[in-house]
């Protein structure tokens, strides 16, 4: 075990701050919207990792192609294996290509390529350490970067606590000139509240809370950030937008996939904290939360941290009756066989482990007072797909809705992915003589309004990363906010006798029938996708 | 005017458009997804640009939803005539196999029927829509300010004017009188976007700084027919760092900073791209953005005074019209920096 106790984690630098005190270039007014970032070096723990040869250095190499990338920005790779600059160049280019949005094209690639180094090390091994730092210390004297430092820890988190350690030792986590220093970390942050909490404390011994970015790739898509627009950029939502006109919201996020290769990952993690702890409460924030009094990063998460706080907590009485926890079994996705979960490599065959989560959330404030957020996440459904669905209350019942032919309610529908866009349900009179009434749907589809493809959602983040903006990253009160209410949930799934049962489920269904009676049971049903 | 009419789509009276297209939505079963996010109005003059239009169009609806209008204008003919088509262009859409379709309709105007573009414009658009208005001639002398109430964006380049100072007079006098808020969007504008971008992304990096504060000299060469874009980043540079325009020749224009050092601006006019290199000097060291050859990207060096260099490639864009116009609705908002250094331009033309 490291010990942390000790370290400082620097003062704050009047630029730190307000990065934006740095960017005051003239000749950049009219040309961007967005602070735009310093040159740094951008040191990436698990460079042998999957995530950066089919995420990170993609990303970073279409910032590069767009012209958004710090020309000085230098990236190192720090991991265990032996590799050279030069093999691990070629083996990024390669990646690259397969997973670069815009391909790969030989001249840009060519120019970022010099600026990629690799770094073999340890993660415990201080030294290692220490000869990063006098890399850096030549990468910001030959280039000029001000010692601004990016540290993206894509490794494992049980490496968090050993990497922050020896980053504090070596005196990584300080500029030596006075630039910045920010980690970006990624989920799974904790596996419960004690565990996130610890590490935010392991965090915050070495960096402060500005410069830590947590990432939730899910922020970054362009339909998350969309919520916002949609909900303040328009007049017409937000007077509807409270337990007045809104009866429920679903939040759905499916998938056709099962547990690949991530079985062992999967066994000690489950749906719950793999999807609903971060992503889908993220969603439920952003939906449910307050308009901020601007658009600063933490104006935006003060926001969501209250929403978090206003989460209902649940006792194991509560959990029996409003979390549905499911695993699927065999059954057929898209005409083909598959097997069940307990089936599946590395994956214990009596895992308790749920695959499948539904569940009633209240958020107990004056806005949402008695509207139920549905949430439901699941692996093997018969089709993937992430989408808020806002339901709004029944018409009065005269006129049209008489109580023996009730009309469907309006639903206006926020989808994530895929098919990115927003549709709304009304009622329409159909053409004829007679008032027959149907429901009709305006749909509107980035993909076919846009002909631009949106930026990966690491593009965006890495940009805001090196930029110094954390609106789209959570915070710790965020985070630890998450896990309270999650483990509540985990606690009467583990810790009471008998615990509430785990339905199965045939792969390529939509469920277990349990989930389906959560809602009926109070007369609703999930949206069909 | 002898015009191609064939890919205009189904002739129309004029007064039956929008039953007409209607009918052609009506016949396509439910299979297509109408689009629109913007009415796009293009008036032209002549039968070969209405021809490369027609062309452009269909290429433009692949990526922007919108109502096309192509005004097509021969204000000299003798005979006064109208004549009108539909047309849709359909795209498989990014995000799928789903047929999204655009509606086109054209408009040939001859003699005085070019004086019912406002009419014919104001008719036509899809309620609700931006109306951005694509203009590819010199503007008419008196100039009809009436018009500006409809339009969002202006978009015409500069560059193609024979009298760039008579055309920005007759434009701004117009949208001055009729207190217009549309948008300006000049392409020759647009033309400089990428080389603005890769000279302050140079800047952004606090030890380049130093360059931009003791500059003396900006070294810009650009091809005979492109002076105009020139005189336009000779303008960016003096309103962006409250230069003071001082004197000016074919060669260069001499401007001062606010503490009074002089900044000569060299224009060098040469073969190649409408701005083929821009340098900035100053005893700190040297920044010089360069394009050569058909390469899609701009060569970036920066030579620092203690010896250390560096080298970058920045996209360079494209200077096809059609990529211009992308840029520039992708952009969106008011340019007011363009305003700024057109104030200055204009001295300089």
């Amino acid at each position: 075990m490291f010990s942390l106790l000790s370290i400082d984690p620097g003062p704050i630098t009047a630029y730190a701050l307000n990065p934006n005190i740095l960017s005051s270039n003239p000749l950049r007014e009219g040309l961007s919207s967005r602070p735009m970032p310093q040159p740094c070096n951008v040191v990436i723990f698990g460079a042998s990792g999957d995530l950066t040869f089919r995420k990170l250095i993609p990303a970073l190499y279409n910032l590069a192609a767009d012209g958004d990338l710090p020309a000085a920005t230098h990236i190192i790779g720090f991991a265990r294996r032996e590799k050279t600059d030069e093999s691990w160049r070629t083996e990024l280019k390669e990646s690259t290509a397969k997973s670069s949005r815009s391909g790969l094209n030989e001249g840009i690639w060519s120019s970022v390529a010099p600026r990629i180094f690799y770094h073999q090390s340890e993660f415990g091994d201080l030294e290692g350490y220490r000869t990063l730092a006098r890399k850096l210390d030549e990468l910001d004297a030959q280039s000029g970067t001000q010692g601004n430092r990016l540290f993206y820890l894509s490794v494992s988190p049980t490496e968090y606590e050993g990497i922050l350690t020896q980053l504090a030792a070596a005196g990584l986590n300080q500029s030596p000139t006075g630039g910045w220093t920010r980690v970006i970390v990624e989920k799974p942050f904790g596996t419960d509240l004690r565990s996130a909490h610890e590490l935010n404390e392991v965090v915050g011994r070495v960096f402060h809370e500005k410069d830590t970015f947590r990432i939730d790739h899910y922020l970054g898509k362009e339909t998350a950030q969309n919520i916002l627009v949609l909900r303040f950029a328009n007049g017409i939502f937000e007077p509807l937008w409270n337990h007045r006109y809104i009866d429920h919201v679903q939040i759905t996020a499916s998938e056709t996939l099962g547990v690949e290769k991530r079985g062992p990952y999967y066994e000690s993690s489950g749906a719950l904290r793999d999807m609903v702890q971060n992503h889908l409460l993220q969603l439920l924030c952003l939906t449910a939360m307050e308009p901020p009094t601007d658009l600063g990063a933490d104006s935006i998460r003060d926001e969501k941290v209250k929403v978090v706080r206003s989460l209902r907590q649940m006792t194991p009485e509560d959990v029996t009756k409003n979390v549905v926890r499911g695993q699927y079994g065999a059954g057929a996705i898209s005409g083909k066989e598959v097997i069940g979960y307990r089936e599946e490599d590395r994956v214990s065959p009596t895992s308790q482990t749920e695959t499948y989560v539904a569940l009633k959330v209240n958020v107990d404030n004056w806005r949402w007072a008695d509207v139920p957020f549905y949430i439901r996440v699941g692996k093997r459904l018969p089709k993937g797909g992430t989408e808020i669905a806002i339901q709004f209350k029944h018409a009065p019942s005269v006129l049209f809705n008489k109580p023996g032919e009730p009309l469907g309610p309006n639903v206006l529908v926020i989808r994530i992915q895929p098919d990115e866009g927003i549709s709304l349900r009304m009622q329409c009179k159909m053409p004829g003589n007679a008032i027959r009434i149907e429901p009709v749907k305006m749909d509107f589809h980035y993909g076919t309004s846009f002909g631009k493809a949106s930026p990966e959602a690491y593009e965006r983040l890495l940009l805001d990363a090196m930029s110094g903006d954390a609106t789209l990253f959570a915070r710790r009160d965020e985070v630890e906010g998450a896990w309270r209410f999650i483990d509540a949930i985990e606690d009467a799934w583990h810790k009471t006798e008998p615990p509430p049962p785990l339905c199965t489920y045939p792969s390529g269904s939509w469920g277990p029938k349990e989930a389906d009676e959560l809602l009926e049971r109070e007369g609703r049903a999930w949206r069909r996708l | 005017m002898v015009l191609d009419t064939s890919k205009l789509g189904l002739p129309v009276e004029i007064g039956q458009i929008g039953k007409e297209l209607k009918k052609l939505w009506e016949g396509d079963g439910g299979t297509m997804t109408r689009a629109s996010l913007i009415n796009f109005a293009v008036y032209c003059e002549g039968a070969e640009a209405g021809e490369q239009n027609t062309e452009f169009i269909i290429e433009f609806t692949r990526d922007h939803a919108c109502r096309a209008l192509l005004i097509i204008a021969e204000p000299q003919a003798a005979e006064t005539t109208i004549h009108a088509w539909i047309n849709a262009h359909c795209h498989l859409s990014r995000a799928g196999a789903k047929q999204v379709c655009c509606e086109q309709i054209s408009f040939v105007l001859e003699g005085k029927a070019s004086n019912l573009i406002p009419n014919i414009v104001f008719a036509n658009l899809d309620s609700d829509l931006p109306l951005v208005l694509w203009w590819q001639a010199e503007f008419p002398d008196p100039l009809d300010g009436r018009f500006w109430a409809l339009v969002d964006r202006l978009v015409f380049d500069s560059q193609k004017w024979v009298e760039p100072t008579k055309q920005f007079k007759l434009l701004l006098d117009s949208l001055a009188r009729t207190e217009s808020r549309l948008a300006m969007c000049d392409l020759n504008w647009t033309r400089s976007l990428h080389l603005r971008q890769a000279l302050a992304q140079m800047f952004d990096h606090l030890e380049n700084r130093r360059i931009l504060d003791g500059m003396t000299t900006i070294t810009i060469s650009y091809a005979p027919d492109f002076r105009s874009t020139a005189l336009l980043l000779v303008g960016w540079f003096a309103a962006q760092l409250k230069l003071e325009l001082k004197h000016h020749d074919q060669a260069q224009v001499i401007l001062a900073t606010p503490r009074g050092h002089e900044v000569t601006c060299q224009l060098v006019a040469e073969p190649g791209r409408s701005i083929s290199r821009c340098q900035i000097s100053a005893p700190e060291g040297v920044v010089e953005v360069a394009r050569e050859g058909s390469g899609d990207f701009f060569s970036v060096d920066v030579r620092l005074s203690d010896s250390r260099t560096y080298h970058h490639l920045l996209p360079a864009g494209n200077n096809e019209s059609a990529s211009l116009l992308a840029e520039e609705l992708a952009l969106g908002g008011r340019h007011r920096v363009y305003i700024k250094a057109l104030a200055v331009a204009k001295e300089l033309m």
